[in-house]
């Protein structure tokens, strides 16, 4: 017996019973578009998740310090370590260094100074932030799409972040807030504008030594005018130091006079200048994967590094976790199938019993006719599968474009639905049963003796 | 040589702790191009005696010889060889398949015996043609009447061009003249082609009147074979 008569037999044995078939394989459909829907939302939750913290330099980018972090739950212990161990400081040369190693991109001093922040009559605390010119290739620099990056390190320009701009209750395309004071700006008149910087400098001339107890600081506003050159949008996945604020070129950050508290501390431990030039470097390695190797080289080298890279592993059990709860329930879906086809196809067995006497009686072998069956249950499998495959595909298309906040719900919706449809069909044919059977009952019980 | 030898052929059934004979030593041949009848009452075993004649059961003690070689000591293979190529079995209730129209029913064997595709349907033509039904061929069974319907049967039980034709109670369901008319169709292939036909009926008259040979069964045991010389 040849493959292509087992198909085609197969095949007219599914069409002969149209409706049981359709049935069948849109269980096996909902099954399968269950389970792949429940797959590719979960993968494409996490590695939207990934390739957002990716992007944001979560993964890749690590800070190194010659101070330590502070993590430790105990100051005193924290103290300890600092006094302990020998501190190498942070140089010039030190960012040389780490230029030089293959696996680094970008490496640069994390220099933040407190300031507030005065444009267009409006104002707002914010930290400026040195960002070199070669943070213009890497995300969230490389896309700014109202005016653009500086291109010199010592350019008197500033790029806002749009956070910045919507505290001062400035907004470019609409507004997003109920404060009245909002208001809604061209970014043209936003890109080129002055920016005013107040930051706080030490004033000599209010140092009293006689009168200590005034209750004035000895401190005195400076101000900074630069100019206004891109807005860029960062968002809640962005690194620390991207996540909001004003960056300004490295030179131009540094020009810009401010009171460092950091160093303030530093006398009064007597450490000063004892960390070197910069409090912290921030690197940004080409690949996570390389990310160990230069932070293991760096904390041999005596620095302390930071890096929420090393937390990736954390993330992806969670979402290793999510993947499985998700797959959990597109099998148990699938399984109820699979149910579904074995039922089916007992029914069809037991039903078609005297047609599998007759094909043995034709010559048919067991193999054979067993082959015909398995037939029909790859075909509704296959159709249903392939189905389902597509549903799943465009059902978790459909939730990540319409905002639909579940698949899972529109496909257990389906499934009830079919299951009623189910129920209705199956009702009058298990009620012309029953009465057959009962008449069959009454048939058989003989009639009750008479009284009389 | 005889085609067919049965000896000492038993078959039981266990009900409970009893033993029950569907067939008790029975022994008797069949020659090539023979008619033979196995007569009866309902219960004696006729049915059970002709499925072991084609090889559709071999839960059997003795052995069922079919040129020499026991069919209750076949395999599976050699079972289903027997039964697409030597035996056409047609039955009381007709047996067709009601979802598959006259010559559908007619190609069955035919894919069973890997028969060339693009003569199937010529084979099954020809045969519906020869029992006179060229015209009923795209009509189910459902829409052909018993004698319509016995000798789409036949002819799928002539296929594959068989030696042996077994028929349990091919009048059984059948009016007097449409059984007369089957009856005549089997007797053609059995004289016109040299087909050996076994037939199983209760009907002792017709047994005799047109077999050459009548085994007559009760209680699964042979009580009286008879050849009939007037055929």
């Amino acid at each position: 017996m040849k493959i292509s008569d087992i198909i085609l037999l197969a095949f007219n044995n599914l069409k002969r019973n149209t409706l049981r078939t359709v049935l069948t394989m849109l269980g096996v459909a909902v099954g399968i578009g269950t389970l792949s829907s429940m797959v590719s939302l979960g993968r494409g939750v996490s590695q939207n998740i990934s390739s957002q913290m990716s992007r944001n330099d979560l993964f890749t980018g690590l800070t190194i310090s010659s101070r330590d972090f502070g993590f430790d739950s105990s100051p005193q212990s924290s103290r300890l370590l600092t006094t302990e161990r020998q501190v190498v400081p942070l140089t010039d040369s030190t960012i040389y260094d780490l230029e030089q190693k293959d696996e680094v991109a970008v490496v640069f001093p994390e220099l933040i100074k407190p300031a507030v922040i005065v444009f267009k009559g409006r104002s707002v605390n914010a930290n400026i932030k040195a960002v070199p010119v070669k943070m213009g290739g890497f995300y969230p620099f490389d896309n700014i799409k109202l005016g653009e990056f500086y291109s010199s390190e010592s350019e008197p320009c500033v790029v806002l972040s749009k956070n910045v701009l919507n505290r001062m209750g400035i907004y470019t395309d609409k507004i997003s807030s109920e404060s009245p004071s909002s208001v809604l700006m061209p970014a043209d008149s936003i890109i080129g504008a002055d920016i005013e910087i107040i930051t706080k400098i030490f004033d000599i001339e209010k140092i009293d030594l006689i009168t200590s107890s005034k209750k004035q600081l000895p401190l005195k506003n400076d101000t900074t005018i630069l100019r206004v050159k891109g807005i860029v949008e960062t968002n809640s996945f962005s690194a620390g130091i991207f996540s909001d604020g004003i960056f300004l070129p490295t030179k131009t950050c540094e020009y810009i006079p401010c009171i460092d508290l950091q160093n303030v501390y530093d006398i009064i431990n007597g450490n000063a200048g004892k960390y070197g030039k910069y409090n912290s470097l921030h690197v940004r390695v080409k690949e996570h994967s390389m990310l160990r190797k230069v932070k293991n080289e760096a904390e041999a080298d005596g620095f302390q590094v930071f890096s929420i890279g090393d937390k990736l592993d954390d993330f992806e059990r969670v979402f290793f976790m999510l993947d499985s709860i998700l797959a959990a329930v597109g099998i148990i879906a699938l399984v109820l199938s699979v149910f579904g086809i074995v039922n089916t196809l007992l029914m069809a067995i037991y039903e078609r019993r005297k047609e599998i006497g007759i094909m043995k009686s034709l010559g048919a072998t067991s193999s054979q006719v067993k082959l015909i069956f398995y037939f029909e249950a790859a075909m509704i499998g296959f159709a249903g599968g392939l189905i389902g495959v597509l549903c799943g595909k465009i059902a978790s298309a459909a939730s990540s474009r319409l905002q639909i906040p579940n698949s899972k719900i529109l496909l257990t919706v389906i499934s009830n639905i079919l299951r009623i449809l189910g129920k209705l069909y199956c009702c009058p044919f298990c009620f012309r049963l029953l009465s057959a059977l009962r008449l069959r009952y009454i048939r058989r019980v003989k009639p009750p003796k008479s009284t009389l | 040589m005889a085609l067919i030898e049965v000896n000492n052929l038993s078959k039981t059934y266990k009900k409970g702790d009893n033993v029950i004979y569907a067939l008790r030593n029975i022994n008797f041949d069949i020659q090539e191009g023979e008619y033979v009848s196995i007569v009866g009452k309902s219960g004696s075993g006729k049915s059970t005696l002709l499925n072991l004649l084609g090889g559709m059961d071999t839960s059997a003690t003795g052995g069922v010889y079919y040129n020499g070689k026991n069919l209750l000591e076949m395999t599976e293979k050699e079972l289903s060889y027997h039964r697409k190529f030597t035996v056409g079995m047609i039955f009381q209730s007709f047996n067709l398949i009601p979802t598959r129209t006259a010559i559908d029913n007619v190609k069955l064997p035919l894919i069973f015996s890997n028969y060339p595709v693009r003569l199937r349907e010529t084979r099954a033509c020809e045969l519906l043609y020869n029992m006179g039904l060229y015209n009923r061929a795209l009509h189910y069974p459902s829409e052909l009447s018993g004698g319509e319907a016995q000798r789409v049967a036949i002819a799928r039980a002539l296929a594959n061009k068989p030696k042996v034709i077994l028929a349990d109670e091919p009048t059984g369901n059948l009016d007097t003249a449409t059984s007369g008319e089957i009856i005549s169709l089997l007797q053609m292939f059995n004289k016109k082609h040299n087909i050996t036909v076994i037939m199983v009926t209760h009907d002792k008259e017709t047994a005799n009147r047109v077999s050459d040979k009548t085994v007559l069964l009760s209680d699964g045991e042979i009580i009286k074979t008879t050849v009939n010389q007037k055929k």
